[in-house]
């Protein structure tokens, strides 16, 4: 009954249009009083205990690195270079699109920035050289969720402050599964370029695009490199991408003004500001349904109901896919991975594995609707409307359903750099 | 309401000045912990601590600013399901809720603070009273609690809203 009370709180705040902050808060709140306890005191008392962590000084700094990439002259360089490599190739410059929006991921460690960025460069190139608008559409849609598992990745990030899982662990387990959907994006865009037009090879293009972008693709060799050999911890790797971004856009490209530069930190900060109170009631959440054992009730429910570790990857891969399609990827991961990793590793599924799973899945709730964060962005962005948009998505998913599955049943494909 | 414009444009210079500071101390305090490691062989060993509070001054100031640019993340799918019409009153009465919330949360956290404060809390490695740096958690609330009882009362201050989530991908 009292929980049955509880939804009705969330559905009656959700009527009323109020902030995921609100909703959980109070959802926690009421889940205190239930028990007897003070609920909002616990709250905050939760929420100052939840900003305490070191773990997320990452989250701030590897965002504000990678506003700083965006807002400055990484893109155009980028794509410049991605496209002197490639052009001679059947489908070079969708080849060009896939390589541009997987490097600048890399950089910027956004879905949505990576979409803005590459799109408003390489989607009028992609219409000019004849590619079909859906084509074009779907592969800088689907190519710009790439970010969203290249590290540094901000929901890997989230899973492992919620779940307690080494963030160094998640990024480099992420590679495998971001290398299997490039590959898969690449080969498709391959074959659709069939009969389109290709550019002769020119060698000083190549060069100079070399020159003007190697700077750009240092920066995810500085983060990986740094964390895998042991450099730097993930934190540390963070505040090491800020001060290179900030050197090679002001002092190097000097493209971004000192306007342009606080304008960035102020987004950044409404951004975080946005996303932190959502964690820390999030964690107290977490911490409430903890204290009551529910992880270990619902894993003993789930047992009874799906014995095998197939049966368990099906049924989340399937709540995970309609989760994806009405919420947001960082709401998704402090919601459910806190519930639905200890029900994986009492099926013998690696954390870490099991996040990067979590993350790809999610991943795909960028390009289905209703609310796919990417379809609406490329609604704006390249004033599509809505139907054409999705229906252009339709291979796209198909194909990262694909990867999910490879990189949910074979689980070395995330965890063969972890040794 | 032109006075009511400029108190909440105050307020979102404000935060966006505590914001860039944070930032600053933020990025400084943690390179130089690298650098100083990496030049005379060990670090800052106040360097998380001071990074873990300028984060909590720097999330906080970026709360007021979500606010401000009304960014907070929303689930959006329920939107449709009760009828169009009903929507300005419904936003409107979001709103209040909303700062009701804040206000309860600005009340709860001054407690925590006079509480920290007398008993006398400081941190580990700095040393400095934990209160002080819990104090932006009841000044972030009370001017969240401002500016919603303001969009709930005048909706023509209500920012444009942006998708939200279009940079946390």
């Amino acid at each position: 009954m009292t929980a049955l009370l509880i939804l009705l709180l969330a559905l009656v705040l959700l009527l009323l249009r109020q902030s995921l902050f609100v909703i959980l808060g109070s959802v926690t709140a009421a889940a205190y009083f239930s028990v007897g306890e003070q609920g909002f005191s616990n709250l905050v008392l939760d929420s100052w205990g939840a900003l305490n962590r070191e773990v997320l000084l990452a989250i701030p700094l590897y965002i504000l690195a990678g506003n700083i990439m965006a807002r400055g002259a990484m893109a155009g360089r980028l794509v410049g270079l991605m496209e002197a490599a490639t052009g001679h190739l059947r489908g070079g410059l969708g080849i060009a699109t896939v390589l541009s929006c997987a490097a600048f991921a890399a950089v910027t460690g956004s879905g949505t920035v990576t979409l803005l960025a590459v799109g408003a460069v390489m989607y009028p190139a992609l219409l000019k050289a004849g590619y079909p608008k859906a084509l074009a559409l779907g592969l800088l849609c689907a190519a710009g969720t790439l970010g969203i598992v290249i590290p540094p990745s901000i929901p890997l990030i989230l899973y492992g402050v919620m779940t307690q899982t080494s963030i160094a662990d998640l990024f480099i387990a992420g590679i495998g599964p971001a290398l299997l959907l490039t590959g898969l994006m690449l080969v498709y865009v391959r074959a659709a370029g069939r009969g389109l037009p290709v550019q002769p090879f020119d060698a000083p293009s190549l060069r100079a695009g070399l020159r003007s972008g190697a700077l750009g693709l240092l920066m995810p060799v500085i983060i990986l490199g740094g964390i895998y050999t042991g450099y730097f911890t993930p934190t540390e790797s963070a505040a090491v991408a800020v001060v290179y971004a900030l050197l090679v856009e002001l002092c190097v490209y000097r493209e971004m003004t000192l306007k342009g530069l606080l304008d960035t930190v102020s987004e950044t900060g409404a951004l975080l500001g946005g996303l932190f109170p959502v964690l820390i009631m999030a964690v107290s959440f977490t911490v409430f349904l903890t204290y009551q054992q529910v992880p270990e009730q619902v894993v003993g429910f789930l047992a009874g109901l799906i014995s095998s570790q197939a049966g368990f990857l099906v049924a989340t891969n399937l709540l995970l896919l309609l989760v994806g399609c009405v919420m947001d990827i960082g709401s998704a991961i402090l919601i459910l991975a806190p519930i639905l990793q200890p029900v994986a590793a009492s099926h013998g599924i690696d954390p870490v594995h099991f996040g990067v799973m979590m993350v790809v899945n999610l991943e795909i709730g960028y390009l289905t609707p209703p609310l796919g964060l990417n379809i609406i962005v490329a609604m704006g962005a390249f004033r599509e409307d809505f139907w054409t948009v999705c229906k252009a998505m339709l291979p796209f998913v198909l194909l990262m359903l694909a990867g999910l599955m490879v990189i949910a049943w074979w689980p070395a494909l995330s965890l063969f750099l972890l040794g | 309401m032109n006075f009511i414009d400029k108190l909440l444009n105050h307020l979102r210079r404000t935060e966006q000045g505590i914001c860039a500071l944070a930032f600053a101390t933020l990025v400084t305090v943690l390179f130089t912990d690298v650098l100083a490691r990496e030049i005379t062989g060990s670090g800052l060993h106040w360097a998380s601590e001071a990074g873990l509070f300028a984060n909590v001054v720097l999330v906080m100031a970026g709360f007021g600013l979500a606010g401000a640019s009304d960014t907070h993340l929303r689930p959006r799918f329920a939107d449709e399901w009760l009828p169009s019409a009903w929507q300005p009153l419904l936003q409107q009465v979001g709103y209040l809720l909303t700062a009701l919330f804040c206000g309860v949360l600005c009340a709860y956290t001054f407690s925590m603070v006079l509480t920290t404060a007398g008993l006398e809390d400081r941190s580990i490695q700095l040393g400095w009273p934990l209160w002080a740096v819990q104090a932006i958690l009841p000044l972030a609330f009370g001017s969240a609690t401002v500016r919603y009882v303001c969009f709930g009362i005048w909706p023509a201050l209500v920012p444009l809203r942006l998708p939200e989530g279009v940079t946390t991908g």
